[in-house]
């Protein structure tokens, strides 16, 4: 284990900023992660409202340009990234979202902005709220460096070799810590205690959560492993003939994320889609890739208008 | 099944057109109405003349002095049926063209002069009606109430890049995509605070959104002007909004603004 001052840590950052994009959460009505030009505007005090995925998945990503039939990929190299401040369900995320756009077939979008970063966690100390359940899920360590908070300075665990490396290459605001090993289990975060829900599909209790969506989308959207897109072409007026291919978010919990040529909706009802959703975080992602999609951040709970709680209501089911 | 091979027909129709006419004949009209939908047009400044070249406009107030359509491949009407006159101008354009657009919330909708559906006659009648002898005796609807109606670009005002990317797609011969996500999509991605969290009336979760949630982006509350999403859930809108303390009353008041014609009969009752 290191160990950082807390103002040794903010020179750090400042340092940092000179030659990566430096991305942390930051305060403004709400919590979101930005790219800071100064160490003050970190905010680890709760967690992030909006997810950190957008710095990889891009919310518009320009697929190609065309000219009639000539098409070109636009070559751009990103910024060498240091994210700071990522929960134990952020960086568990990040893995997932490698897992649907590296592990299999590469996506080298999403690759390109993956690669030259390092990840530097913050440890949460306690729950952050009522809606949290990443202990019922087998979050792994995934992280360069994980901060913890001591007060008035952090101990550091170095997590990979990127991670040991950049403790060597930033050796003189690192000192060594006695401590060897650091509890990491969050108190009361184990709150969904059915951990399979295979056989609860038909069950009449999703009503209860039906019944209060608006299906809004939000869930979709502020989740960190939600990863499903759609992709459009955008014309110029100039000429018709030129244009590009975009990809933007889309969600599951909308009619149109099924509807195909023909106007056919694969999933019409509600009730579909809404299941769906919490299939895919809970299931169907495990059958593929051995590990649950859903982190267990609860900002989909957090963020939804009618703070419907699917935990509760999978706890509830008899 | 029927309207959906009727469309595909009518987009098939269009790429013949295009390939044996020069350009599409295009006619922007307007009936009762604040004409800010046909401004809405104009606002795309930049590309206007770019628009002039791929389509051939034949008719648009404001740019145009003189009508010279005749038959017409398109035509954008804006505004609502609030009197007699807007039945004889909506009838004939309907007459001269293959395809009808209802641009903006007072034609697909009928948006706030139809709010006087709410009101009492007693109410209004004496203060201006009773004076307007030609304003009289026509019910103020949404014009798909007096013709057949193709396509609908909603919004009070209709989003001037929405116009823009319907025209380019009609050129293409392309159908044009319908939007049903909620304004909340949009409002997430610009990571805006809920008003909902703020015990505010919005309506954003059961509006349709394409409109990059412009009102929020500026700190006031979805009134629902582009319409309610096809799979609308009112009944827990609505009970959500109590449950925040808002009156009935105001709700219901709030949904009928823009759309209330649009919406089921129980639900604005």
């Amino acid at each position: 284990m290191k160990a950082i001052k807390k103002e040794v840590f903010n020179r750090l950052i400042s340092s940092l900023i000179k030659s990566y994009e430096v991305i942390a959460p930051v305060k403004k009505e709400l919590v979101s992660f930005e790219v800071i030009k100064r160490p003050e505007e970190i905010y680890f005090k709760t967690n992030s409202y909006f997810p950190v995925k957008e710095f990889f998945f891009k919310k518009n990503e320009t697929l190609f340009r065309f000219n009639g039939n000539n098409v070109k990929v636009p070559v751009k190299k990103p910024k060498k990234k240091v994210l700071i401040g990522l929960r134990r369900c952020d960086l568990n995320s990040i893995l997932r979202q490698d897992m649907a756009f590296i592990d299999e077939d590469v996506d080298a979008y999403y690759k390109k902005e993956r690669e030259n970063c390092v990840l530097i966690g913050y440890h949460c100390s306690k729950v952050e709220d009522e809606y949290c359940f990443c202990g019922s899920l087998k979050l792994l360590d995934f992280f360069d460096l994980m901060l913890y908070d001591k007060g008035k300075s952090f101990l550091v665990e170095v997590g990979s070799k990127k991670g040991e490396k950049f403790v060597k290459r930033y050796k003189q605001f690192f000192k060594e810590s006695k401590v060897k090993k650091i509890d990491k289990v969050v108190k009361g975060s184990d709150r969904l205690k059915k951990k399979d829900i295979s056989s609860l599909y038909d069950h009449a209790d999703w009503e209860k959560g039906v019944k209060r969506c608006l299906s809004c989308a939000a869930c979709n959207l502020l989740c960190p492993g939600c990863y499903c897109f759609d992709i459009n072409d955008k014309v110029e007026i100039k000429d018709l003939s030129k244009g590009e291919r975009c990809r933007t978010w889309a969600a599951c919990q909308l009619r149109c994320f099924t509807r195909v040529a023909g106007e056919h909706v694969f999933r019409d009802k509600r009730e579909d889609r809404f299941k769906h959703r919490i299939y895919h975080q809970l299931q169907y992602f495990k059958e593929k890739h051995g590990v649950n999609l859903c982190t267990g951040c609860g900002r989909c709970i957090r963020g939804c208008p009618t703070r419907i709680d699917f935990v509760k209501i999978i706890n509830e089911m008899k | 099944m029927g309207s959906i091979l009727a469309r595909m027909g009518l987009c098939l129709g269009m790429m013949r057109l295009r390939m044996t006419e020069d350009k599409l004949k295009v006619g922007f009209y307007n009936i009762t109405g604040c004409a800010g939908c046909l401004l809405s047009v104009i606002f795309n400044e930049d590309d206007l003349l770019h628009v002039a070249k791929i389509i051939d406009i034949k008719a648009f107030p404001f740019i145009k002095e003189k009508k010279n359509d005749g038959e017409l491949d398109v035509v954008f009407m804006e505004g609502l049926v609030a009197s007699n006159d807007d039945v004889k101008v909506l009838k004939e354009v309907r007459k001269k063209t293959k395809v009808l657009v209802a641009l903006g919330a007072c034609a697909c909708t009928g948006c706030i002069p139809a709010f006087r559906n709410f009101i009492q006659k007693e109410n209004y009648e004496r203060k201006v009606f009773l004076r307007k002898l030609e304003l009289r005796d026509q019910k103020p609807v949404p014009i798909d109430k007096h013709v057949k109606v193709e396509y609908y670009i909603p919004g009070c005002p209709p989003d001037k890049n929405e116009i823009l990317t319907f025209i380019k797609d009609i050129v293409l011969g392309k159908k044009p995509r319908g939007y049903d996500k909620p304004v909340c999509f949009e409002c997430r991605l610009n990571k805006n605070t809920c008003f909902l969290d703020k015990k505010e009336l919005c309506l954003g979760p059961i509006t349709n959104g394409n409109c990059n949630s412009v009102c929020i982006n500026g700190g006031l509350v979805c009134w629902g002007c582009r319409g309610a999403t096809p799979d609308a859930n009112f009944e827990t809108m609505i009970s959500l909004l109590k449950e925040k303390g808002i009156k009935a009353k105001d709700i219901k008041d709030r949904m009928k603004t823009f759309v209330g014609l649009k919406l089921p009969k129980e639900v604005i009752r």
